[in-house]
């Protein structure tokens, strides 16, 4: 009989990925803003989460091109209203697509990307993207898709759909996008 | 060595940085020598300078400067300080060093000049690092506080965002998409040593060192994207808590004393400046005018918290006191003016403005005086942050 004599050793790897993303590249500008019509955010109701470092890894998701016509028509990017990361009809609208079409093809993880209009601050819009992203996967598990399927980042205003200083450029801005992989 | 034509621009160069300086700090105007002749006005020492000639320009202190350019690319630099009124010399300097640090010696004489004749430390010598775009991606650049000598400290080709210095200066804190996540690093400012020091779930964002360089504040959102402020301790990596709102909590930045923490808070429906003590847990709401307003930055002084506020569709910086009792709009331009970041003395603030077409960083007095662009060309310039003396 042979015995096969492992190794004691333990060797550590520490990998480190350099991760280039391919969106638009379009600069940033910043230009006059109107008062904010709407004022107020909306009361979440408070959830405890766990302590988790990542869940699942945000790398290796892929764009979904015009091209992949059924995959294009079911992950929409929902859009939202200023300084809002509440759910409007529409969007709850395509969530139910997102979620039926998730429920239906099981092996199939998706990323949500957050992101914001120009208008603001930096840090806070990296927290709102951050909110707009979770609306919609709190959305979803409700719907029933497992949580360990969705994914969350938030750009905040670093990476604009459009790079327009006017309300029609900021709106299409305002928006969850939706990776899969 | 060294040609004639040569030495007069050293020289000219020299003479600039330090009156840009001395002009910047607001305590001195420079009187234009150009209408008198040098060569028969003033030597370098006492005994060669025509105080009378002097006193009828109304010059009150005088700096006299001269150089030899001893071997290659090495200078040796005099510079005095003489009263003028009563003919005194006050101080004087001998630096020895390369051509090539020609603003280095002339910032350190300005911040002699400051020393012996206002009593404070001069900030002439101090660095502002910055995130610059270059066609969609962002990385952090160091230059020194007059944009002078830009040089680039991160190269990831991703998101590099919100530098933050740690009290002594050695350290930069930033966020970081090179991993795939908004990410923590530390990173030595002057070597190539980096370390991740937070990678939760979420954003890892908005650092701010405690001003006994003990922990960092920053904002995490594991808790179903909801973001909080907390702390992290740098030496075993333990967090704790200090917000506890479903409203987004961003943004913190420390008083001088470690005692408190300002912060925006979106709890009243807009994002607005909150104080926290940390010692008893009270949070005290501190503006109270416009619809938003962001991005705190506690003066090293304590007296001050500088802060971007919305009013008439525009960004502009202002400033407040830690009760909210008082507050002033330090800016009026026509652009946007955001990321507030404070010299080290509390004297001076350094912006970014797009008042030019363009995001570019701009430095002022604390008073919302003297405020003058300090970077050109390249991407869009922006998160400021005023190194520590």
């Amino acid at each position: 009989m042979k015995k096969y004599l492992k190794p004691c050793m333990a060797i550590m790897f520490i990998l480190v990925l350099m991760f280039s993303f391919s969106c638009a590249k379009k600069q940033v500008r910043d230009e006059g803003v109107a008062e904010p019509t709407r004022v107020g955010a909306e009361e979440e109701g408070i959830g405890e989460g766990e302590l988790e470092e990542s869940d699942i890894d945000t790398t290796g998701f892929k764009e979904i091109s015009e091209s992949e016509e059924d995959l294009a028509a079911v992950f929409k990017d929902i859009h939202f209203d200023f300084d809002d990361f509440s759910l409007r009809p529409q969007a709850k609208t395509i969530l139910n697509g997102v979620a039926e079409w998730l429920l239906k093809n099981t092996s199939v993880q998706v990323l949500i990307e957050g992101h914001c209009d120009e208008r603001g601050t930096n840090e806070y819009n990296l927290a709102l993207g951050e909110r707009r992203a979770n609306s919609a996967k709190k959305y979803l598990a409700q719907l029933g898709v497992s949580r360990k399927r969705i994914a969350c980042i938030s750009y905040g205003e670093e990476k604009p759909l459009d790079p327009g200083h006017n309300e029609d450029a900021w709106a299409k801005n305002r928006r969850d996008h939706f990776l899969i992989r | 060595m060294g040609q004639e034509p040569d030495r007069k621009n050293l020289s000219s160069k020299m003479a600039r940085v330090i009156s840009e300086d001395l002009e910047f700090s607001g305590f001195f105007r420079i009187l234009d020598s150009s209408a008198i002749d040098d060569d028969y006005l003033v030597g370098l020492t006492r005994d060669k300078i025509r105080w009378d000639i002097l006193s009828i320009i109304g010059a009150e202190t005088v700096v006299t400067g001269g150089f030899h350019i001893s071997s290659a690319n090495k200078i040796t630099a005099e510079l005095r300080l003489f009263d003028a009124v009563q003919g005194r010399f006050i101080t004087g300097k001998k630096y020895e060093g390369k051509i090539d640090d020609y603003r280095l010696i002339s910032h350190r004489f300005s911040n002699e000049i400051f020393k012996k004749l206002t009593g404070v430390e001069g900030v002439f010598n101090t660095k502002t690092a910055y995130v610059k775009n270059t066609a969609g991606k962002k990385d952090i650049y160091i230059m020194d506080y007059d944009g002078s000598d830009s040089k680039r400290i991160t190269r990831y080709s991703s998101l590099t965002l919100s530098p933050a210095w740690s009290p002594d200066g050695e350290k930069i804190a930033f966020t970081c998409y090179k991993d795939g996540n908004p990410d923590l690093y530390i990173k030595d400012v002057y070597n190539a040593e980096v370390e991740k020091i937070s990678q939760k779930r979420g954003i890892n964002i908005a650092p701010s060192w405690s001003p006994d360089g003990k922990k960092i504040a920053l904002t995490l959102s594991l808790n179903n994207g909801n973001s909080e402020i907390y702390t992290i301790n740098l030496r075993n990596k333990k967090l704790e808590r200090l917000t506890h709102n479903w409203a987004t909590d961003v943004s913190p930045s420390w008083s001088p004393d470690g005692k408190k923490v300002a912060f925006v808070s979106s709890r009243s429906g807009t994002p607005q400046i909150y104080c926290l003590d940390l010692k008893r847990g009270r949070i005290k709401r501190l503006t109270y005018e416009g619809y938003y307003n962001t991005s705190p930055s506690w003066s090293p002084r304590g007296d001050f918290i500088a802060y971007t506020g919305l009013i008439g569709g525009k960004f502009n910086i202002h400033i407040i006191s830690p009760d909210g009792g008082y507050s002033q709009q330090l800016t009026f331009s026509q652009g946007n003016n955001e990321d507030p970041s404070w010299s080290p003395d509390g004297r001076f603030l350094a912006f970014s403005s797009n008042r030019t077409g363009r995001k570019e960083i701009y430095i002022m007095r604390a008073d919302g005086t003297g405020q003058k662009r300090i970077t050109h060309g390249g991407g869009e310039k922006t998160d400021p942050a005023w190194s520590p003396f």
